[in-house]
């Protein structure tokens, strides 16, 4: 049966159609093999790994659907950036901030889409506007100081 | 309501993966 996030139907779809959803149960008592392989120590833990198995993505927690929705997206999003592939992670994360405006994430995956955008364009003025927009919009936020060395750019 | 199809092996997920060129979602659940 499908609960919390995944009662949701647009969880549902989301998963079913981008993604090969997969379970594995944990025993502290006797650790699994995947357990051990991917450094899990609490429940739920969630993560998004490309095809080839490799990790890109990690939730530890519980997270409501639209954070849910958002950090899948921005999972998506890494793996087409970890592998170069910029304008397919801009537009992921694109989506992602037009989708889930008010999600935990947006902060990450606006910093995300400002690199990305840089790596395609090799234009600097990507990281400055990212250092504008988070100071602007999310100036309490880690990914904000991150992009603080982006100011010395000229906007 | 529509369930998800969960597959619960990591290596047939992965093989899911590749066949359908989509990324694997995996939880970790405890049942507690």
């Amino acid at each position: 049966m499908n609960t919390g996030p995944y009662s949701d139907v647009m969880v549902q779809k989301y998963l079913e159609e981008e993604f090969v959803p997969l379970k594995s149960q944990c025993f502290w008592d006797k650790r699994t093999e995947l357990m051990k392989q991917f450094y899990i120590a609490w429940t739920p833990t969630l993560l998004v790994h490309d095809t080839a198995g490799q990790e890109h993505h990690r939730i530890v927690g519980f997270v409501p659907s639209d954070d849910f929705l958002a950090h899948l997206g921005l999972g998506k999003g890494k793996i087409f950036f970890n592998h170069f592939r910029f304008a397919e992670a801009i537009a992921q994360f694109h989506a992602i901030v037009e989708r889930h405006p008010n999600a935990g994430v947006i902060p990450e995956t606006i910093f995300f889409l400002g690199v990305a955008e840089y790596w395609k364009t090799h234009d600097a003025k990507a990281l400055r506007r990212t250092y504008d927009t988070l100071t602007v919009k999310y100036p309490m936020s880690e990914w904000a100081r991150r992009a603080t060395p982006y100011a010395q750019i000229p906007s | 309501m529509p369930e998800i199809t969960w597959e619960r092996d990591f290596n047939v997920a992965m093989e899911k993966a590749k066949k359908a060129d989509k990324p694997i979602f995996h939880d970790f659940w405890f049942d507690g």
